[in-house]
C-alpha cells in the first residue's frame, strides 16, 4: 500500500513512516500543503494521512483540491484539534475517517486498514490468517471452520491483533481501541487481560494455534511465527 | 430594607427634628411681632392723648376697649419715654380671664406739667398662638408624610431607573457569553460613575476570561502533538529489542502518557462544552444510546460478575448532541462499573422524565455533591483522573438537565432529570418574570 503522509511535525512524521514502513507500506511524507499537492498530482496513493494544521494553510484545503483533481485516494485525517467542526467538515469533504492526536500507532494502522478495505476490496469483507477467518460484516469469527462464540469487543480485539500482527500492543492501546477516548475506564487493564484471556481460550478450544502471547510487562503480541 | 425606605425614613427623621425647632422659632417670632405692633399702636395712642392734652381737650377714656390713664406727676421725666408692661390678667376680677395685656406708659411734659399716660391692649395669648401652630404643624406633618410615602416609590422608580437598569444588565451578564456589557447612558453623576466602573470591571473580566480560555485551549491543543510524538516513540521503542527492566520503564511511561492524554482530552472537551460547540436543536433517541451503551459495557459487567437490571423505555427522545449522549452514558455506566463491589448490581432505568443509574458500592467518604468538581475523586480508585463526573455535570448544565447524586440504601444513585418540553419553557418564563419583579423596586 502506498501512503502519503501530510504532517508538518518531523518527529511525528518519522514515527509514523517508520511504523508503516515496517508494515511494508511505501510511505512518503509532505511537510506542507504545496508539496503535498505536487506529490498528489504526480503520483498515485492508496491512502492519504492528513494533518489539519499545516504551516501554509488548513489541511481541509487538500480535501477540496483532491476532489477538484479527481484523486481517488482514501483519506484519514489526523488532527490535534479535536474539534467537532473540523471532524464534520472533514468527513463531509470526503475524508474517510478522523483520528485525534495523540493516537496509538497500531490504532492508526487499524483505521488505515479499515478504510483501505472498504475502498479497495469492496464486497470481500473476510480477513483470513491461517486457520482464523473474520467476517467484518457479520462480526463472525471462524477457527478451522468452527464458529467462535465471541462478544463484539472480543471480535474487535481479535481483528485488532490480526491487523497488527507481530506488533507489541500495549494495554493502553487496546483499551483505547475498545472503549474510545472519553471513558475514564481505560486504566482498568484487568478488563483487557480478561478479554485477551477469553480470546485465547476460545481459539484454543477450537483447536487453533495460540498466537497471542504476553510481551514482558509491555502488553500483548499476535505472534505469527508460533506454530 | 430598600434604598427608598431608607431615604424616606431619613427624611422623616429630619422633618421630625426640624418641625419642633421651627415651631418654637415661629412661635417666638409671631409673639414678638404681635407685641411689637401692639406696642407701636399703643405708643401712637399715647402720643395722640398727649396731643389732645396739649390742645386742652379731654382725652377719651378708652381706646380699643382699654382704659387710658392720665396721671400728672411731679419730678423729672424719666429718660425713657415709654414703659411697657405685660401681664397676664388672670388675677383681674373684672375680666376673669387669662388674656395677655400689654400696657404702655409714656411720659409727656405738656404745658410745664408732667403727665404719665398709660394705655393698654389685649393681645393673643401664647397658648392661642401655640394652639394655632399645633394644628397647622399637625396638618403639615400629615400631608408631608403622606406625600413622601406615596411619591417616594414613584420618584425612586424614576430617579433610580438607571441604577436598576444597570443592576438588571449585571444580573443577566455572563462572562461566558463573551459579550461586553453596555449600559444605558445616564446624566446622574453617581450612576455615571457606577456605570463606567461596572463597564470597566466587566470588560476586564471578559478580556481576562477570554485570554485565559484561549491560553488553556491553545495549551491543550499544543500538548497533543508532543504527546503523540512521545506515545509513538514509546511504541516504536517497545518493539525494539529490549530487556525486562526497560520494559517496565516503558510501561510506566506509557501509563503516564496515557493519563496525561486523558486529562488533556477531558479538559479540551470541557472547554468545548463551555464554548457551546455542542449546541443542538435535534432530538436523539436516548433509548437507543442507552441500550447501546449497556450492550457495549456488557462484557465489563460480566467480567466483574455484576448483576445488571435494565428498564429502558422505548422512544425516549431528548434534545442532546449525539456525541454528548455517548459521553454522558459511557461515563455514568463506566463509573457504576468501576466503583462497584464484586457481585454487586447495576440498575439502569430510563423514562421520559429521567435517567437513573443505581449501583452498589462502598459508601462515599465525602459529600456527594463534591464529586462533580474537577479532579475530585473518592480515594477508592487510583485509576481514575476524577474528571468524568464533572464532564457529566457540564453536559447536564448546558442542556438544562438536573443532575443529582446521592447515596441511599447502600446504593449510589445518579439521577438525570430531563426538562419537560412545554413545561420547561413556561417555568423559564415565570423565572424571568420573577427576576423582573425582584429587580423592579
Amino acid at each position: 500500500m502506498k501512503v502519503l503522509l501530510i504532517e508538518d511535525n518531523l518527529e511525528l512524521a518519522s514515527s509514523i513512516s517508520e511504523f508503516l514502513a515496517r508494515e511494508g507500506y511505501i510511505c512518503e511524507v509532505s511537510y506542507n500543503i504545496r508539496d503535498a499537492q505536487d506529490k498528489l498530482i504526480s503520483f498515485q496513493y492508496d491512502c492519504v494521512l492528513l494533518d489539519i494544521m499545516l504551516p501554509d494553510g488548513n489541511g481541509l484545503q487538500i480535501l477540496s483540491f483532491m476532489r477538484q483533481e479527481r484523486i481517488q485516494s482514501s483519506i484519514l485525517i489526523l488532527s490535534a484539534k479535536n474539534s467537532l467542526d473540523d471532524k464534520v467538515a472533514g468527513l463531509e469533504e470526503g475524508a474517510d475517517d478522523y483520528l485525534t492526536k495523540p493516537f496509538h500507532l497500531p490504532e492508526l494502522h487499524a483505521r488505515l486498514r479499515a478504510i483501505y478495505r472498504r475502498k479497495k476490496l469492496n464486497g470481500s469483507n473476510m480477513i483470513t490468517f491461517n486457520e482464523i477467518s473474520l467476517n467484518i460484516d457479520t462480526l463472525e469469527a471462524h477457527v478451522n471452520g468452527t464458529l467462535l462464540d465471541m462478544t463484539r469487543k472480543e471480535f474487535d480485539l481479535l481483528l485488532y491483533f490480526i491487523v497488527n500482527k507481530n506488533r507489541v500492543l500495549s494495554r493502553q492501546s487496546i483499551a483505547a481501541h475498545l472503549w474510545g477516548d472519553y471513558t475514564d475506564n481505560l486504566a482498568n487493564f484487568d478488563f483487557v487481560y480478561q478479554h485477551v484471556k477469553n480470546i485465547r481460550k476460545k481459539i484454543s478450544a477450537a483447536k487453533g494455534t495460540d498466537y497471542i502471547g504476553t510481551v514482558y510487562g509491555l502488553g500483548y503480541k499476535f505472534n505469527t511465527s508460533k506454530q | 430594607m430598600k434604598l427608598v425606605d431608607k431615604f424616606t425614613l431619613w427624611f422623616l427623621g429630619v422633618t421630625l427634628i426640624i418641625i419642633p425647632i421651627n415651631s418654637v422659632i415661629t412661635y417666638q417670632s409671631i409673639k414678638r411681632e404681635i407685641d411689637k405692633s401692639a406696642i407701636e399702636r399703643l405708643k401712637h395712642v399715647n402720643v395722640r392723648v398727649a396731643a389732645q392734652l396739649e390742645k386742652g381737650e379731654v382725652p377719651g377714656e378708652y381706646t380699643q376697649g382699654c382704659r387710658i390713664k392720665v396721671e400728672s406727676r411731679l419730678g423729672p421725666t424719666p429718660e425713657d419715654q415709654y414703659e411697657i408692661t405685660e401681664r397676664d390678667v388672670t388675677h383681674d376680677p373684672e375680666l376673669r380671664d387669662n388674656d395677655r395685656k400689654i400696657t404702655v406708659a409714656s411720659y409727656h411734659t405738656i404745658n410745664g406739667k408732667h403727665y404719665r399716660i398709660t394705655s393698654g391692649d389685649y393681645v393673643s395669648r401664647s397658648e392661642q398662638i401655640l394652639a394655632g401652630l399645633r394644628t397647622s404643624i399637625m396638618w403639615k406633618l400629615i400631608i408631608l408624610i403622606g406625600l413622601v410615602v406615596l411619591t417616594a416609590r414613584l420618584a425612586s422608580r424614576i430617579v433610580l431607573a438607571p441604577f436598576y437598569g444597570t443592576l438588571k444588565k449585571l444580573q443577566r451578564f455572563s462572562i461566558k457569553s463573551k459579550k461586553k456589557l453596555t449600559l444605558p447612558p445616564t446624566r446622574v453623576k453617581e450612576f455615571k460613575e457606577l456605570n463606567s466602573f461596572v463597564e470597566k470591571m466587566t470588560d476586564k473580566a471578559v478580556d481576562d476570561y477570554l485570554s485565559l480560555k484561549e491560553f488553556s485551549e491553545n495549551a491543550s491543543h499544543e500538548l497533543q502533538t508532543p504527546l503523540a510524538i512521545i506515545r509513538s516513540k514509546l511504541e516504536l521503542l517497545s518493539e525494539s529489542d529490549i530487556q525486562g527492566g526497560q520494559a517496565a520503564l516503558i510501561t510506566d511511561m506509557q501509563n503516564a502518557v496515557d493519563k496525561l492524554t486523558r486529562i488533556n482530552r477531558s479538559l479540551i472537551l470541557l472547554s468545548r462544552l463551555e464554548n457551546n460547540e455542542y449546541e443542538t436543536e435535534q432530538e436523539v433517541s436516548l433509548s437507543r444510546y442507552a441500550q447501546e451503551a449497556v450492550n457495549a459495557f456488557g462484557d465489563l459487567i460480566a467480567l466483574k460478575s455484576l448483576r445488571l437490571e435494565c428498564n429502558i423505555d422505548p422512544d425516549v427522545d431528548v434534545k442532546l448532541h449525539a456525541s454528548l449522549a455517548d459521553i454522558l452514558l459511557n461515563n455514568l455506566i463506566s463509573n457504576a462499573i468501576r466503583h462497584n463491589i464484586p457481585q454487586g448490581s447495576i440498575e439502569v432505568s430510563l423514562n421520559r422524565r429521567c435517567l437513573v443509574i443505581k449501583n452498589t458500592g462502598r459508601p462515599p467518604e465525602g459529600p456527594t455533591e463534591d464529586m462533580f468538581q474537577r479532579f475530585k475523586k473518592g480515594s477508592q480508585c487510583n485509576n481514575s483522573i476524577g474528571i468524568g463526573l464533572s464532564i457529566v455535570k457540564q453536559i447536564c448544565d448546558i442542556n438544562s438537565f438536573q443532575i443529582r447524586y446521592h447515596y441511599a440504601s447502600e446504593r449510589h444513585i445518579v439521577e438525570v432529570a430531563f426538562p419537560v418540553g412545554a413545561a420547561s419553557s413556561k417555568l423559564l418564563q415565570n423565572d424571568e418574570r420573577y427576576l423582573h419583579e425582584k429587580i423592579q423596586l
